[in-house]
C-alpha cells in the first residue's frame, strides 16, 4: 500500500467510458417545488451558523431560548409544514433507504424511500425506532476519560492528544481495531488510517451475521451473497432462514414474499420451513417442519436422494454423496416423517422453479458448513441456480464494498488480547463484552490491552471497560456512504445525511473522528478537508462521471443528496455452475447427553438482534411476534417437555450448561423441538441505558465455545443445557390473552385452504 | 340521558350507517387487510407509536394491562395444538391478525358514552374528542374488539415516557393525551385531514393513494390497504366489491355460503371469497375487511 495516497479519490477514475454514458442516461432529474439546492446547503453544512429553528434543548419556557422572528425565512421554511430528506437507515446493515419527516427543524418520523430497490418505501419496526436512537436520553454526550473507577468528561483536543500520546512508539502490530460491518467511504478512511501506521489488525465482528452462509455460498455458487428471488419461486424450502424477521435483508424479502404469495403465473407460492425453533418466517409457512437440532443437512440430502428415486437425474458425485440417505434413515435421524418427505419431493418436482435457503438455524453447528453445503446442493439439483439464485450486481468500486463481520474475527482478537499482543485497542459498532460467550473471558482479555478506546452512542458494556469513550453522532446526524451487502436489483450506493442539527454539541461523526485521527499521521494529505463532509463531497465529486453526474458539481451533489441513492451500473458477478459434492459428509446426530439433555437455541429477534438497540423503548414494548412477551427474556419450552419436568408458564427456571447458568421465566411454546429450549438474544444488559439495563438475561454469556470446523465461526446452537425449577413463579408480561392464543371457536383470524380460493381473480 | 328518552328516540342515537338521508359523501374511509400477506412482523405497530405519540408504559404497567398499542398483532394457534388428542406442533404456522379500531358504522362504543365524546364523523370515522372525554370507560367495556386504551396515568409527566430529547420526536399534528381520557386508532386522521385540505385547495377530491395511514406506509408486505370506500377507483372499494363485502349488511355472500354449506347446501356461490369482517354477527358494521389467510393444501 502506497503510504499517503488517498486511494479512493484516484481509483474510481479508471471506470470505463461506456459505463459513464449509460450512467448519465439513467440519471433521473428530480423536480421539487422549492429550490432544493438552497435547502440542502442549509441543512448540510452551515454547521452552527445556520439555525433550523426549534433545535436545541433549551426551551422558551425556561428562558434558555429566545424567540427571534425570521426577517427573511428560507423559502422552504413554513411553520407547520413538513419537509422531507432522504437518507439511509443505520439500524441494521440491510441498507434500506429512508425519508425523514422534518418539521421546525426536528426529525419526527422515518418512512421508507420508494425509489430504493431494497425496501421500496417500506420499513420494519427496527427501522421505525431509528428516531429513538437519535433522541435517546442515554446517549454519551462528551468524551470520557477513565481515572480509576470514575469517568471524567474531557475535551476533544485532550482526547486526540491522549490518543496521539498513547500511540506514540507503538507499532502497527500492537494496535487492534475492532469494528462491526463497514462500507463506503468510512471503510476507505478507516483502512487508510490503519495503513498510516502499518496496522493490519482490523477485526470485523458481527455477533449474529450469516458468516457460515457466506463461506458456503462462495463454495456452492462462487459468490458470497447471490440474489435470492423469492418472488420468482413457486416453492420456497427454507432451512431456518428467517427472511421475514432478521435474515440478511428482511424488508426486501418481505416484499418479495408478498409477491410470492400472490403467485407466479397465478400459482400461489408455497413456503416450507424446516427448523427446530419456530421463527417468524416459520410461523408464516404452509408447512412448518420441526427437525431434530442439527439434522437440517441430513434432511436436505434425504430430499435429494428421494428426488433421485423419483426420476430426477443426479450426477455421479451427488448420487454417491446422498447414497446412504434413504427415507427411513433420514426420517429416523431428523424426526420428519417419510410421508412428509414424499410430499415435499412431489411438490418440488411439480412446481418449478423453487428456491432453497440456508438460515442461521442450519449454520449454527460444528458441522454448520457441511449443513449449508448440503442444503445449497439442493438448489443445484433442482436447477434453481441461475433462476431463483442469481448473481447480484456489484458496485464497481471494490474499495467501498462492504467488509462483513463474523465471529471468527472475534476469536482471533480475543486470542491476541489474551496473549498480550495489543497495547492499544479501538472498538467501533460492536459490543463484544456483551456478545462474546462468557467462556471466552473477553472482558479479562480486553483489560490486558494498555489503552482501550471505544467509539460509542451509549455507555454499553464495552464502553464501561474503556479508558477513553468517544461519543458518536447519531445516524440521523451524520454523513456517510453505504454499500449494502445484499444488492436487490441494480447496484446502489446509499447516502447518509443529517436529518437535523446535532442534539449534543460534543458528539462527533465517526468519519470526522477518523479524519482527525488520520490528520495526526498524515496531515499533509488530508489538510484540504475541514471535516468528513468536505472529504465525502470531494470524493464523490472526484468520482462524479462514474456516478452518473454529467452536470456541474453543485447540481450533481444536490441531486445525489436529494435522492439519497446513487444507482450505478454494477458489474455482474458470475455464478459458478456445477459444484462437486465429493467430500460432503455429515455427522450422525449425537446421542442425547445425560447431564445436559437439551439443546439451547439462542434466537434472534427481528427488533433486538444482538442487543445494540435494546435501549429503544418502542422495541422493548413491541411484543415478540411469536410469544407476545415484552420487556423481558423467557425460556421457550415445548408443552410436552414442560409437563415432563413439571414446569408451567411463568415458572422461573434455571438453565445450566457447562459454561454457567441463568434464570428466566418459562414460556410454553408449541413451536419448538421437545429436546431444545430457546432464549432470545438482545436482552440482559448490565449497562446501555435506562430501557435496557436490568431487563432479562443474556444467553451469550452461557454459550459453549464450539466452532464450525471449516470456517471457525462460533456455533451458536451447539450449547447443551439442563433446565430445573427454582420454585418461584411470575406472571409473564405479554400481550396474548389468558387462553394462550386460542380463538375459542370465534371467527377472528381465519384460514382457508389454497384449493378453495382464486387469488388470480382478486384485486 | 334517560333510558326512556334513549328508547323513544333510538334512531337518533344509533344509526345503521349509511342512513338514507345522510349517505357517505364524498368520503367513507375504510381498510382491508390481507392476512395471507401479513407476516406478523410488528412494523405497523411501531410505526403507529411513532406517528401517534403513543406512550411506552413500561413493564409494570404493561403487566397491569395498560399497554397503549392502538395497533397490535394478535397471534393465534390452531385450536387443537397442544391439547389432549390434538397436534403437538403448529405445523401450519401461526395465525397473525393486526387489530385496531374497526371504525364501526354502528359503533357499540358510541351509544354508551355519557358525554358524547366518541362520535361518528361524516366520512365514517369513529372519532374521539379528548377534551370532552370524562373517562367513564364505558366505551372500552362495550368495545367487542378491545381496541380502546385508557390513560390511567399522565404519561407526558411520567418518568421516562418522554424524557428530555425524546419529547422532541412527538408529532405536533397529534394531541398528546393526558390522564383520564380514552384513546384509540383514528385511521391517522391527521394525515386524512391534510390530504382532504390539499385536495380541497386544488378543487378536487382526495385521490386513491393521496393518503396512507402510518401502519399501511410501513407494512413491508403491503398487507394493508386504506382509502375511500365510496370512490369506485380506490383499491379498497375494488377489494370490498370483489369480495362481495358490503358495509351495511350483517351477513356477506361468503358468510351465507358457509352457512349454506354447514346446513348441507352447496358452497357454489361465494365459495372462493376470502373477505370477512370480524364479529359481523354483533352488527357493529366494521369498516375493516380482512382477507383470510391461505394455506397450501398439497403439502
Amino acid at each position: 500500500m502506497n503510504s499517503g495516497s488517498i486511494k479512493h479519490l484516484i481509483k474510481p477514475l479508471a471506470i470505463r467510458l461506456s459505463e459513464q454514458t449509460t450512467l448519465a442516461k439513467s440519471l433521473v432529474m428530480v423536480g421539487h417545488p422549492f429550490d432544493r439546492r438552497d435547502f440542502l446547503k442549509v441543512l448540510g453544512w452551515g454547521g452552527a451558523a445556520v439555525a433550523l429553528s426549534g433545535c436545541g434543548n433549551g426551551s422558551v419556557e425556561d428562558g434558555k431560548e429566545t424567540v427571534v422572528s425570521y426577517v427573511e425565512t428560507n423559502d422552504y421554511m413554513i411553520p407547520s409544514i413538513s419537509v422531507y430528506f432522504n437518507s439511509t437507515c443505520a439500524q441494521c446493515d440491510a441498507g434500506c433507504s429512508i425519508t425523514g419527516r422534518i418539521r421546525e427543524g426536528r426529525v419526527l418520523k422515518l418512512e421508507g424511500n420508494p425509489d430504493s430497490a431494497i425496501n421500496r418505501g417500506k420499513t420494519c419496526g427496527l427501522g421505525q425506532a431509528g428516531v429513538q436512537h437519535h433522541y435517546n436520553p442515554d446517549r454519551v454526550r462528551a468524551p470520557l476519560l477513565r481515572t480509576g473507577n470514575s469517568g471524567e468528561a474531557i475535551t476533544w483536543e485532550k482526547a486526540y492528544a491522549l490518543i496521539a500520546e498513547k500511540m506514540n512508539g507503538v507499532s502497527g502490530e500492537e494496535v487492534a481495531f475492532l469494528s462491526g460491518g463497514v462500507s463506503g467511504h468510512l471503510k476507505v478512511l478507516l483502512g487508510n488510517y490503519l495503513d498510516s501506521f502499518g496496522c493490519k489488525n482490523h477485526f470485523v465482528y458481527e455477533a449474529v451475521g450469516p458468516a457460515v452462509l457466506r463461506a458456503a455460498n462462495k463454495k456452492s455458487y462462487g459468490v458470497e451473497m447471490p440474489r435470492f428471488n423469492i418472488n420468482k419461486a413457486k416453492v420456497v424450502l427454507s432451512f431456518g432462514a428467517d427472511f421475514l424477521g432478521a435474515w440478511v435483508s428482511p424488508v426486501h424479502f418481505s416484499q418479495q414474499y408478498a409477491q410470492f404469495r400472490k403467485g407466479v403465473d397465478g400459482q400461489r407460492g408455497v413456503l416450507i420451513q424446516v427448523e427446530s425453533k419456530m421463527t417468524l418466517t416459520g410461523a408464516n409457512a404452509d408447512r412448518w417442519l420441526v427437525v431434530r437440532p442439527g439434522t437440517e443437512g441430513i434432511l436436505a440430502l434425504g430430499i435429494i436422494n428421494a428426488l433421485g428415486a423419483h426420476g430426477v437425474t443426479l450426477s455421479g458425485d451427488i448420487a454417491a454423496a446422498v447414497k446412504g440417505y434413504d427415507k427411513e434413515r433420514v426420517s429416523k435421524d431428523t424426526g420428519v416423517s417419510a410421508e412428509q418427505i414424499d410430499k415435499i419431493v412431489a411438490l418440488l418436482k411439480e412446481r418449478t422453479p423453487s428456491l432453497v435457503l440456508v438460515g442461521s438455524a442450519a449454520e449454527g453447528y460444528a458441522h454448520g458448513s457441511q449443513n449449508a453445503a448440503a442444503i445449497n446442493l439442493l438448489n443445484q439439483v433442482l436447477g434453481n441456480v441461475g433462476k431463483t439464485v442469481e448473481a447480484a450486481a456489484v458496485v464497481p468500486f471494490p474499495q467501498m464494498a462492504p467488509l462483513t463481520g463474523n465471529t471468527a474475527a472475534l476469536k482471533t482478537l480475543n486470542d491476541g488480547l489474551a496473549a498480550g499482543k495489543y497495547k492499544v485497542l479501538f472498538s467501533y459498532a460492536a459490543n463484544p463484552v456483551f456478545t462474546a460467550p462468557g467462556a471466552m473471558k473477553f472482558p479479562d482479555n480486553m483489560a490486558k490491552a494498555g489503552f482501550k478506546v471505544v467509539f460509542a452512542h451509549y455507555m454499553d458494556e464495552t464502553a464501561m471497560q474503556a479508558d477513553l469513550v468517544l461519543p458518536l453522532d447519531s445516524a440521523l446526524e451524520d454523513w456517510g456512504t453505504q454499500v449494502p451487502e445484499y444488492m436487490a436489483e441494480g447496484a446502489q450506493i446509499n447516502i447518509q445525511q443529517p436529518l437535523m442539527e446535532k442534539l449534543h454539541a460534543e458528539t462527533r461523526g465517526m468519519g470526522d473522528i477518523l479524519l482527525a485521527l488520520i490528520k495526526l499521521r498524515r496531515a499533509e494529505d488530508y489538510k484540504k478537508y475541514d471535516d468528513y463532509y468536505a472529504y465525502l463531497r470531494a470524493a464523490m465529486l472526484q468520482n462524479k462521471n462514474a456516478l452518473g453526474g454529467g452536470a456541474d458539481d453543485d447540481t450533481f451533489w444536490t441531486e445525489t443528496l436529494s435522492k439519497g441513492i446513487i444507482k450505478v451500473a454494477g458489474t455482474k458477478q458470475i455464478l459458478s455452475g456445477k459444484v462437486s459434492a465429493a467430500g460432503l459428509s455429515l455427522p450422525t446426530p449425537a446421542a442425547i447427553d445425560a447431564q445436559y439433555p437439551l439443546q439451547l437455541i439462542p434466537s434472534v429477534n427481528a427488533s433486538l438482534r444482538d442487543g445494540r438497540h435494546t435501549n429503544q423503548p418502542w422495541l422493548q414494548e413491541s411484543p415478540d411476534p411469536l410469544t407476545t412477551i415484552v420487556w423481558d427474556s423467557w425460556v421457550e419450552i415445548h408443552p410436552k417437555k414442560a409437563a415432563e419436568l413439571g414446569i408451567v408458564e411463568g415458572d422461573i427456571v434455571e438453565v445450566t450448561g457447562k459454561n454457567g447458568s441463568l434464570k428466566a421465566q418459562a414460556y410454553l411454546f408449541p413451536g419448538i423441538h421437545p429436546d431444545a429450549i430457546s432464549i432470545p438474544l438482545g436482552r440482559g444488559h448490565e449497562a446501555l441505558g435506562r430501557y435496557a439495563k436490568g431487563y432479562g438475561v443474556n444467553p451469550f454469556q452461557i454459550l459453549d465455545t464450539v466452532f464450525d470446523k471449516e470456517t471457525g465461526e462460533l456455533a451458536l446452537h451447539e450449547t447443551r443445557v439442563k433446565v430445573s425449577k427454582t420454585g418461584s413463579r411470575v406472571i409473564v408480561v405479554k400481550d396474548e390473552g389468558p387462553v394462550g392464543g386460542k380463538q375459542m371457536g370465534k371467527k377472528i383470524a381465519v384460514r382457508v385452504a389454497s384449493d378453495k380460493v382464486k387469488l388470480s381473480e382478486e384485486v | 340521558m334517560s333510558v326512556s328518552n334513549l328508547l323513544e328516540n333510538w334512531s337518533d342515537f344509533r344509526h345503521t350507517h349509511p342512513v338514507d338521508d345522510v349517505p357517505h359523501n364524498p368520503y367513507k374511509w375504510a381498510m382491508s387487510i390481507d392476512l395471507d400477506a401479513c407476516s406478523g412482523c410488528n412494523a405497523c405497530s411501531v410505526a403507529c407509536y411513532a406517528e401517534n405519540n403513543l406512550p411506552v408504559v413500561g413493564k409494570e404497567k404493561y403487566a397491569h394491562g395498560h399497554s397503549m398499542h392502538w395497533m397490535r398483532i394478535e397471534r393465534y394457534w390452531d385450536e387443537d395444538i397442544s391439547t389432549e388428542g390434538g397436534r403437538d406442533f403448529p405445523d401450519q404456522g401461526a395465525q397473525f391478525l393486526p387489530m385496531m379500531c374497526q371504525q364501526c358504522e354502528a359503533a357499540p362504543c358510541e351509544t354508551v358514552c355519557p358525554v358524547g365524546a366518541t362520535n361518528h364523523t361524516p366520512d365514517g370515522i369513529n372519532s374521539q374528542i379528548y377534551n370532552r372525554c370524562i373517562g367513564s370507560r364505558y366505551c372500552e367495556a362495550n368495545c367487542p374488539y378491545k381496541v380502546r386504551y385508557f390513560n390511567w396515568y399522565d404519561y407526558p409527566t411520567t418518568d421516562n415516557v418522554w424524557p428530555a430529547e425524546m419529547n422532541q420526536q412527538l408529532n405536533p399534528d397529534v394531541s398528546v393525551r393526558g390522564k383520564g381520557v380514552m384513546e384509540k386508532c383514528t385511521f391517522c386522521i391527521q394525515r386524512v385531514t391534510v390530504a382532504k385540505n390539499n385536495a380541497k385547495n386544488e378543487g378536487r377530491l382526495v385521490h386513491d393513494g393521496d393518503v396512507q395511514t402510518a401502519c399501511q406506509q410501513a407494512c413491508p408486505t403491503s398487507a394493508i390497504s386504506f382509502g375511500n370506500l365510496v370512490d369506485p377507483k380506490s383499491k379498497v372499494h375494488r377489494q370490498w366489491q370483489a369480495q362481495q363485502v358490503e358495509l351495511n349488511k350483517d351477513a356477506q355472500t361468503k358468510d351465507k355460503a358457509e352457512n349454506n354449506e354447514e346446513g348441507g347446501g352447496s358452497k357454489e356461490e361465494g365459495g372462493s371469497l376470502r373477505g370477512y369482517r370480524i364479529f359481523e354477527e354483533l352488527r357493529p358494521y366494521p369498516s375493516v375487511m380482512y382477507l383470510e389467510r391461505v394455506r397450501e393444501s398439497a403439502v
